[in-house]
């Protein structure tokens, strides 16, 4: 049986070349760096984050805090007159497409000198690329799995998950203003991020004395939580420790409503310091109730002090970018990401080298200090006491850090409560013995 | 006990936002043979139309309104310059649904730098709490319930009872025969397309009501409730839409009283596969929708 | 010259095209609108994974989930391609029966909306929403996995498979059975008239499609070692739709085109707009716009497809016309 196949086309093959041509192309970044010198040309910090999908609100947070931490740099002298600028690479929120996208960043760009961002969607896949490529970075990320990193690279200012519950149930056993709560109602998304503190809180709260009344995984951005509110009281918790990130206005609106018009105490984590979440609670339950029900515990950020005032002029300028920029004024993981690019600048200048593998244990020490470190609080006066021979420790707006041998940073936690503009308060504190109390009780 | 009864009330909610989705979306299927995945991307659109005018102090129910014909227009639009041309190519089915799906996606992305990631809410819409027997309502719930019924009632009488109606059920049978027989199809379509894109738009006000804070991300889950429902009484079948979302409606809240609500969604889900196992063409679909392709 | 971002690539071109041959071979020469296609490569992905990874205690414990029986390789991606097999069974006797098509389409799409919320809020199974992290990758023990060394010779495994899926599907594809399905695609009546068993011809391409899917999973899990619900979204099946339509359906060169030019082409291409434009995300939620644009533009412009199936004529047969 013959056949003839019809006419062939002949173009159909020739569309792939230019597309594989224009990958290879992109594929081959520029000369790599060397070291002695700081070298010439710009700087890059990479904000490798989601800017859209589900966590589409991430990205902008962390790009705000480069944009803020530019001109902090830029303006002071650069980094040896090197201008540092700063560029978003969307992960779209989960790995498949953040792998690409940290290899694309590499490879296209032979001048980064940190990057930030990496939230929980994508760090466990994008840590180990930017490691290879000894890549400092300043990831967002509470999971667990890096509590005991062994990636050299890998910076976390943020504290892993559980601390946040340890400080939660803190608030709940010692928080001001109330005789410690006996049953607590666990009401957290089903997510990763979310997950992570059921079982820290769930052995604290048991193991000193209280109950869990019903641990209560509430998919987020649902459309009702009607029943689960109606489940959720009949157990009756004194208290509501929650995070719920977009679902808090709907969660706590519907506890009212069902309640008769009360609202329960409710416990938030640090991630509820937020203005979107102030917002959210809000227009849900009226302000009165937020003030009188909410407890938040936070890192003790003062949100003051010759740090944070450099930031705030520095976020607000950069509203002519942004323009949304300066609501993130004391969102936490913008604090933290500033603060990690101006050291990342300082020990560039303190090992006076843009080899990422020489400055980036500098980094630690610089954020350590030592004994007869001086301590600044800028990035130009590091530079000047760097200048004058010294040694430096920065103390910068998101406050003191302290890297153990596993890179993760945390300071102390306070107990905060918010005021009618949605401004944190500190309303409290845990004492050293409490807080080893609940991490002994907790782990 | 009371638990379940309250649940009932929730489900009672649940099944009105879920069947006017549902009814809207079966129509498009049934009548333009269009899966049109753009749907969700549509309802969150009327929402935030709704949530513009409710910052302006224009209340919610004028709100609603102004969704329905925002959704009418937009669907309609949506057909005309998209659908519509790629019909006339000759373009499969499949190539309709990947194109609708662009589209979804081109929607929500454009939307997305406009109106923010993160969730908003109305203003003001609780209203006083009812209690009758263990069910626990607010006065805008029961409103909604309200506005469902009245919708469903109007379709019923549009369908059956209307010349527009008997128009649209032909086209649904057979286009060719019902053009044959002077039906002006391509109008009976852009009626079509307006009533349902109305449907369209007030569904996603009032789900957008119904879970007091949304984003364009909860667009995909809209759609695939609405889906859910359509697929399960039958795809193309306006009772069977309504049917289905009683059932997806009621099953959904009763099933979070009596297990663990996280999974809620995966139960009414589970039914519409147990459906699809036992009855595939769905609950109410005649047994034309068994027939082979070609 | 990044070799990573090189080898990145050309591992996930791999991987797209193993899929997408498998896509067309259900869809474009068999006429399954199978639109759960994600789900058979993600069981694949968690199939490679539970096998390959040390049980759960490992790593201080921070997932949980079934297996965990750390075996080398080839029996991960073996694995993988044989639960994409095995969950192709139920579904197929389930949803392929005498269907219109476009009701199977929308019952296999609600499927895979149901699989994915059912993995996220089951959490000791697949360790829900977090997934599953640490995979190790092949060969982890003898080479390291962070060197160029080893990165060639992930992109050697993977050329190994896209080398014998094209093989296999082609010898499907291009012999009398491939006939059988086009005929099964064309005129499903006339097939039945000359004794063609639809259901089994149907039955047969799903089960080896949802074989190969796994494979593809299997391969892509252990290049990025993690694996989550996040990456198996419903619109990733119509993203390889899209990528079989625009290379043009029904033929092997088609798909593999398809598989260069959308999942690998546009999407990566669009990495490359500069971001410093309007507001953060304006420009990533564009380079979506963008990629929706292209889709429709080439499903106007060039429906059949950059390389269009090839009509096999005979000599003396009669006139046919053309199909949609």
């Amino acid at each position: 049986m013959k056949f003839q196949t019809a006419a062939r086309n002949r173009w159909s093959g020739l569309l792939a070349i230019p597309a594989a041509a224009l990958l290879v192309v992109a594929a081959c970044g520029g000369s790599s760096n060397t070291g002695g010198g700081l070298g010439s040309g710009g700087l890059l910090v990479g904000v490798i984050a989601p800017f859209t999908g589900a966590d589409a609100g991430l990205g902008p947070a962390y790009y705000a805090a480069c944009l803020a931490a530019a001109p902090a740099i830029n303006n002071n002298g650069g980094v040896g007159g090197r201008q540092v600028k700063c560029q978003q690479f969307d992960t779209r929120g989960e790995p498949a497409d953040a792998v690409p996208a940290a290899n694309q960043m590499i490879a296209s760009n032979s001048n980064l000198m940190a990057a930030v961002g990496c939230t929980s969607d994508e760090a466990a896949a994008v840590a180990p690329i930017m490691d290879r490529a000894h890549l400092p970075m300043f990831c967002m990320t509470g999971q667990s799995e890096f509590n005991k990193s062994t990636l050299k690279y890998f910076h976390r200012l943020v504290p892993a998950d559980v601390y946040d519950a340890f400080a939660m149930v803190g608030s709940a056993l010692y928080g001001p203003n109330h005789s410690p709560y006996k049953k607590a109602a666990l009401v957290f998304g089903d997510d990763i991020g979310s997950q992570a503190f059921v079982d820290p809180a769930t052995k604290a709260f048991t193991h000193l004395g209280g109950t869990i009344a019903i641990n209560q995984p509430i998919h987020l951005n649902a459309a009702s939580y009607r029943t689960e509110v109606a489940a959720m009281l009949k157990t009756n918790p004194d208290v509501i420790l929650t995070e719920a990130l977009g679902s808090a206005g709907t969660y706590l609106k519907e506890v009212k409503t069902q309640n008769g018009g009360k609202m329960i105490p409710f416990i938030g984590s640090s991630a509820t310091i937020d203005p979107v979440w102030f917002q959210q609670v809000r227009d849900a339950i009226g302000i009165d109730d937020l003030l009188k029900y909410y407890a938040g515990v936070d890192l003790g950020y003062t949100f003051s002090g010759p740090a944070y005032a450099e930031f705030l002029t520095n976020l607000n300028a950069a509203a002519a970018q942004f323009a949304d920029a300066p609501k993130y004024k004391q969102r936490g993981s913008t604090l933290h990401l500033y603060d990690g690019i101006i050291m990342t600048a300082l020990a560039m200048v303190a090992t006076n080298t843009a080899d990422r593998t020489v400055y980036n244990p500098k980094i630690i020490e610089i954020a350590n200090g030592s004994s007869s470190a001086t301590v600044v609080n800028t990035y130009k006066d590091g530079v000047a006491a760097i200048k004058a021979g010294k040694t430096i420790r920065f103390v910068g707006a998101g406050g003191q850090n302290n890297f153990d041998q596993y890179n993760n940073s945390q300071s102390g936690y306070i107990l905060v409560s918010y005021d009618k503009d949605g401004n944190e308060v500190q309303a409290g504190q845990l004492t050293p013995d409490q807080t080893s109390k609940l991490i002994a009780a907790g782990s | 006990m009371d638990l379940y009864v309250a649940a009932f009330g929730f489900g009672l909610v649940g099944m009105s936002v879920i069947a006017i989705a549902a009814v809207g979306f079966t129509m498009q299927f049934g009548i333009t043979n269009m899966i049109n995945l753009a749907y969700g991307e549509v309802m969150i659109s009327s929402a935030y139309v709704a949530y513009y005018l409710n910052k302006a102090g224009i209340s919610i129910w004028f709100g609603m309104v102004a969704g329905a014909l925002f959704g009418a227009m937009f669907s309609f639009l949506l057909n005309r310059i998209v659908y519509a041309p790629f019909l006339r190519k000759g373009t499969a089915p499949i190539g309709m649904v990947i194109v609708s799906l662009a589209v979804s996606l081109m929607i929500a992305n454009l939307l997305l730098p406009i109106v923010g990631y993160y969730s908003v809410s109305y203003q003001d819409t609780t209203g006083g709490l009812l209690r009758a027997g263990g069910i626990v309502l607010t006065t805008n719930q029961i409103a909604i319930i309200g506005v469902a019924v009245v919708l469903m009632l109007l379709i019923h009488g549009l369908l059956r009872y209307t010349r527009l109606g008997k128009a649209m059920r032909a086209t649904a049978a057979n286009p060719t025969l019902a053009r044959n027989c002077g039906i002006p199809t391509q109008r009976v379509i852009d009626a079509v397309w307006l009533i349902t894109g109305a449907l369209c738009g007030l569904a996603g006000v009032v789900a957008a009501m119904n879970s007091d804070s949304f984003a364009i991300a909860n667009g995909a889950g809209f759609l695939i409730t609405a889906l859910a429902a359509a697929v399960l009484g039958g795809a193309g079948q306006p009772y069977g839409a309504m049917i289905g979302a009683v059932i997806i409606g009621m099953v959904t809240e009763l099933s979070a009283a009596a297990w663990s609500p996280e999974y809620k969604e995966v139960v009414a889900f589970g039914i519409l596969v147990l459906v699809m196992v036992l009855r595939p063409q769905g609950l109410l679909a005649k047994r034309g929708a068994l027939a082979a392709a070609g | 010259m990044n070799t990573y971002y090189a080898t990145n690539l050309l591992v996930y071109a791999g991987v797209d095209i193993i899929a997408c041959l498998a896509l067309n071979m259900q869809f474009g020469v068999s006429g399954i609108v199978n639109f759960s296609f994600i789900v058979f490569q993600a069981v694949g992905a968690y199939a490679a994974a539970v096998l390959s990874l040390p049980p759960d205690s490992a790593n201080g414990g921070f997932q949980i989930y079934v297996g965990g029986y750390q075996l080398p390789f080839p029996i991960p991606w073996i694995g993988g391609a044989a639960a994409g097999g095995l969950l192709a069974i139920p579904v197929g006797l389930v949803v392929l029966r005498r269907l219109r098509s476009d009701y199977q389409a929308i019952a296999l799409l609600v499927l895979s909306i149901i699989t994915n919320a059912v993995i996220t809020n089951a959490r000791p199974l697949l360790n829900g929403a977090a997934g599953l992290a640490l995979v190790p990758p092949p060969f982890s023990d003898q080479i390291d996995p962070n060197t160029e060394t080893y990165q060639f010779l992930y992109v050697g495994l993977t050329a190994v498979c896209v080398v014998i899926v094209f093989v296999l599907v082609n010898r499907i594809v291009n012999s009398p059975y491939g006939r059988s399905l086009r005929a099964m695609r064309e005129r499903e009546l006339a097939a039945i008239a000359i004794g063609k068993n639809p259901v089994r011809l149907k039955m047969t391409v799903f089960i080896v499609g949802g074989v190969i899917a796994g494979l593809s999973g299997a391969i892509l899990v252990g290049f990025i070692q993690l694996w989550a619900p996040s990456v198996w979204l419903y619109p990733e099946t119509i993203i390889l739709f899209a990528a079989v339509i625009v290379g043009g359906r029904g033929n092997n060169i088609g798909a593999i085109l398809g598989a260069l030019l959308v999942p690998v082409g546009f999407e990566e291409v669009t990495r490359f707009i500069p971001t410093t434009i309007g507001p953060p995300g304006l420009i990533p939620a564009l380079q979506w716009v963008a990629i929706g644009l292209l889709i429709i533009g080439f499903l106007w412009f060039r429906p059949e497809g950059v390389r269009p199936e090839p009509r096999h004529v005979f000599e003396g047969a009669p006139a046919r016309e053309e199909s949609a």
